[in-house]
């Protein structure tokens, strides 16, 4: 409690009374050679540390970073044109392509209305309508129904629209 | 002229476009704070030079790396003490010199310099301080000339605070010792 009080509640580390006259006596040690010796004697050659400056400057700021190497993708003007020529030619074949598809699907699509009209159409008409146009049968040996039979097996009702 | 704090070279350092700025602001806030570190140690000022150059090129390619939790310039004296180090330690093997021989050499060094025009008293300290071990003539010239604090010498060599307070008081009682020795002459 009293050492509390004399203290006024600071602490010290510890042994540092002990060290604290070392540390005294260091420091007046060093002010006296300071008397006997004020500088140092060392120098330097004149204008060194603006030029100390500058070469330190050189060796880091200022020093050139070698460049990357730049590989060239075209290395002749010929690539170029073949890459081009390659591109327009298959743009040009798939335009060709996509064109004779809509085409077919054209035709298809005709295809298609043909025959359901054909469907409205019987049969014996359109066997008439052979007979009246004079449609020789190239061997006169079969019979009607023998021709009918063939005409309706091997031609498609789309072939037989277009004869009208 | 008022110096440039610390905080305001690492940001500068920082940004790409500053950086340059940056390292012009730490060179001339350090560099010769730096080569007199370096110099004391080595003497010799053609091998001063060199080691600065060194260290700062170094401080340079590390400097993105620095760590804010130390100072700056400690970061940088540390640099300095281990390129002083490598070299007097590369001397040695160079010339199979034995510790002890170091010191004379530096000493011979110090005599026979084109850079050095102190009178006998200042040629006499010179000698003192290179009497002394390689770390503790360090802390002595940490301490005595550029008066750092025992805890920033303490980052910049990991040695304790309390055996650098011991180191340098040795150290001092040596130096005054040769310094009051009347049979030492220059």
């Amino acid at each position: 409690m009293e050492d509390n009080l004399e203290n006024n509640g600071f602490s010290v580390p510890e042994n540092y009374f002990n060290t604290l006259n070392d540390a005294i006596d260091a420091r007046i040690r060093a002010e006296k050679i300071k008397m006997l010796a004020a500088t140092e004697g060392y120098t330097v050659p004149e204008g060194y540390f603006e030029k100390l400056q500058l070469q330190i400057l050189d060796k880091t700021v200022k020093e050139k970073k070698p460049q990357a190497k730049v590989l060239r993708l075209w290395r002749s003007s010929l690539l170029k044109y073949a890459s081009a020529a390659c591109f327009f030619i298959v743009s040009a074949a798939g335009l060709y392509f996509y064109q004779d598809q809509q085409n077919s699907k054209n035709i298809t699509h005709n295809d298609l209305a043909t025959e359901l009209l054909l469907y409205d159409i019987d049969e014996q008409v359109i066997i008439d309508h052979i007979e009246d146009h004079d449609l020789k049968a190239r061997d006169p040996k079969h019979s009607n129904v023998e021709l009918e039979n063939y005409i309706l097996n091997n031609y498609s009702q789309n072939d037989i629209a277009s004869a009208f | 002229m008022k110096q440039v704090e610390d905080s305001e070279i690492l940001e500068k350092f920082s940004a790409a476009k500053t950086r340059d700025e940056g390292f012009n602001l730490l060179l001339a806030k350090y560099q010769q704070k730096i080569y007199w570190h370096v110099r004391r140690l080595v003497i010799d000022h053609d091998d001063a030079d060199d080691l600065v150059q060194d260290t700062f090129v170094k401080v340079w390619k590390n400097l993105d790396k620095f760590r804010s939790d130390a100072q700056l310039y400690t970061w940088i004296y540390r640099i300095a003490t281990n390129e002083c180090i490598t070299f007097l330690n590369k001397k040695k093997q160079r010339n199979n010199t034995p510790l002890e021989e170091v010191s004379a050499e530096l000493s011979e060094t110090l005599i026979a310099s084109s850079h050095f025009n102190g009178d006998k008293v200042q040629l006499k300290l010179q000698q003192a301080i290179l009497t002394l071990p390689e770390k503790q003539r360090l802390i002595f010239n940490m301490k005595y000339y550029d008066d750092l604090k025992y805890e920033e010498i303490s980052e910049i060599t990991g040695t304790s605070v309390g055996a650098l307070k011991a180191s340098f008081h040795i150290a001092v009682k040596k130096i005054e010792a040769f310094m009051l020795n009347e049979n030492i002459n220059f």
